[in-house]
């Protein structure tokens, strides 16, 4: 069967399934095509890994069609599994008396590649994944970082044109998520479609160009970043203002009075500058701050209470109030 | 450059390319294996440690309660030899496909391994690929042993039939470690139940003690359970030299059980993988 371009790479059409009465996933759809980063943002218990686990052929589910490269999943049998390379989220992935090189030499060769072709693949996923210096270190003394690079490395070993990720920078600290987030886009770069889950919003923006919102089973949003931020109706600012000439007992009267229908301000105890801003939908920062500022007040700083991209999240979910 | 591999492959190359994953898991098993070079040595000692307790034990057995094999009569320890050698091969062959399936599921490792494009045959073999080349070497280091520290006189001319009558037993053993495999695969904790169904089939086999002891009823049982039916043929050809005429005949009756038994165990491994997919719980233990 010849790969076609023309069809999106991954294609999740009305998925669901239920464990022993329980709905993981309840009527899910999706769409990747090559070359795109696909997020499946979701609090815990949402069905991520569910889906990941049916994308890779380790669950079956209970009702709808996926689709790899056209390739349907049902249908495919060992096909799909080579059409795809998992990250799974666990540790536990690798076999911990071996090194680094002998256990991607040993998934290598199950992908089917050669021993030779497997073992220059290895050393040149490992030199990609910052692990050069740890080839031959016995995978148990790897650090948690490291197991993590190294279910990359094996990830990238094979070369497939599709990628699930499941949570791989779920406890790591920033510079070794930030080198995770990096080879995976430069799979991307290279074609591969890849699917990414996360709970942590903030790690969205400006890596994944496309998202599925899950919430318990059920898809509340699907479309880009950008599309996912329209969502954040309601966003809220800390603000540190001065105005010399309005005692601090008349602060609060004369903000709400400077900001009119534009907004709510509340001033905060502790700190005598500080205040909560929130707008509502309809309304720039840039409309509310010059309302204060025409009514004398200077702008001492202002930030993102939350970022607005984590306000969406709360919104869609329901958990935003 | 994204590749994934061509996906039509003819039968062939297919099969080909199954083969061609098998010293993958023979290497990664063997330096396993060599890993723990301390269980190396500590194998060899258990083995000669069974080896001087059974032949204390046949100081203490009147050699004129142990049956004529193949005509010919026969120490305890002789008896006995050939069948720790195969109560080894039993309890080993039986046991490895389901710890290796259990230590998978342990070690998350079985995900990993499911989600490659290898099939269940192939993982089959592969999981026990190294204790078929390690099990007949600790076998032949085992009847060395008897022969050469206890003077058991074992027939050259007998290794031949020998050989051939373990390789009909092999998929017998294979079959019945691919059924426990699907059921530690299903039930996690099935070790135990495999244990008392090798308890009953090592009883019955007439490793340890002629079957002629036990009562006339689960003497008349023992003698169907192909154990037992490949032990009588080894020792006759090990230790009388009865050649391959009795041994062909020994395998034509094993061979059609050995089949059965081993379609049965690798269709059960089979409908334990997809039912392990279809409930979703193929990474739990």
């Amino acid at each position: 069967m010849p790969l076609s371009t023309s069809v999106p790479a991954i294609e999740v059409q009305g998925v669901s399934r239920d464990f022993e009465g329980k709905l993981a996933l309840d009527d899910v759809s999706l769409r990747v095509g090559s070359g795109e980063i696909h997020a499946l943002l979701g609090p815990n218990g949402a069905g991520k890994t569910t889906l990941i686990r049916i994308l890779s052929g380790l669950t079956a589910p209970t009702s709808g069609t996926i689709r790899v490269l056209g390739i349907d999943g049902a249908k495919a049998g060992r096909n799909l599994q080579r059409l795809i390379a998992l990250i799974p989220s666990g540790d536990r992935t690798f076999y911990l008396r071996l090194s680094g090189l002998e256990n991607l030499l040993f998934f290598g060769r199950l992908y089917g590649l050669t021993f030779r072709t497997a073992a220059a693949r290895a050393r040149m996923a490992l030199n990609s994944v910052g692990l050069a210096d740890a080839v031959d270190l016995q995978t148990a003394r790897y650090s948690h970082g490291m197991q993590k690079r190294l279910a990359v490395a094996r990830a990238l070993l094979i070369q497939a044109p599709v990628l699930l990720v499941d949570e791989p920078t779920h406890n790591l600290d920033p510079e070794g998520a930030e080198r995770v987030r990096g080879l995976i886009r430069e799979a991307a770069g290279s074609g591969a479609a890849v699917v990414w889950t996360t709970q942590r919003v903030d790690e969205i923006r400006g890596f994944a160009e496309t998202v599925t919102l899950l919430h318990r089973g059920k898809v509340r949003f699907s479309g880009t970043v950008t599309q996912l931020l329209a969502h954040a109706a309601r966003r809220t600012y800390l603000l540190r203002v001065r105005n010399g000439q309005v005692p601090s007992s008349g602060l609060q009267a004369a903000l709400t009075a400077a900001l009119g229908d534009e907004g709510t301000i509340t001033t905060t105890s502790g700190d005598p500058d500080g205040c909560v801003l929130s707008l509502p939908e309809g309304v720039t920062l840039g409309e509310a701050l010059a309302r204060l500022m025409a009514a004398g007040f200077q702008i001492l700083a202002c930030r993102d209470e939350r970022p607005a991209i984590e306000q969406a999240f709360l919104q869609l979910t329901g958990e935003g109030s | 450059m994204i590749g994934g591999g061509a996906l039509d492959r003819g039968p062939w190359a297919g099969m080909l390319e199954e083969l061609g994953k098998l010293p993958a898991f023979l290497r990664r098993d063997f330096l396993i294996a060599w890993s723990y070079r301390v269980g190396f040595v500590l194998d060899m000692v258990n083995i000669l440690a069974q080896a001087v307790l059974f032949y204390f034990v046949s100081l203490l057995v009147d050699p004129r309660r142990i049956p004529s094999v193949g005509g010919v009569p026969t120490s305890y320890i002789a008896f006995v030899a050939v069948g720790i050698a195969v109560g080894s091969l039993l309890n080993l062959g039986m046991g490895r496909m389901m710890s290796a399936i259990r230590g998978e599921q342990l070690m998350g490792t079985l995900e990993s391994l499911l989600a490659t494009p290898t099939s269940g045959t192939t993982i089959q073999v592969g999981l026990v690929l190294y204790d078929l080349i390690y099990l007949p070497l600790r076998t032949g280091v085992l009847l060395a042993l008897m022969a050469m520290v206890f003077d058991v006189d074992f027939r050259l001319s007998g290794v031949g039939p020998s050989l051939a009558i373990v390789a009909a037993l092999v998929p017998f053993v294979w079959g019945l470690g691919a059924a426990s495999a699907a059921a530690v695969m299903v039930f996690r904790q099935a070790s135990g139940l495999v244990g008392i169904g090798g308890y009953v089939l090592g009883l019955l086999s007439g490793a340890y003690f002629p079957l002629t002891l036990l009562p006339p009823g689960a003497e008349a049982l023992a003698r169907l359970n192909p154990i037992a039916l490949a032990l009588n043929g080894l020792r006759e050809a090990l230790l009388a030299g009865t050649g391959w005429e009795p041994a062909l005949a020994r395998i034509a009756v094993l061979l059609p059980v050995a089949a059965v038994t081993w379609l049965a165990g690798t269709t059960a491994f089979r409908l334990a993988q997809a039912h392990e997919r279809r409930a979703g719980t193929l990474g739990l233990y």
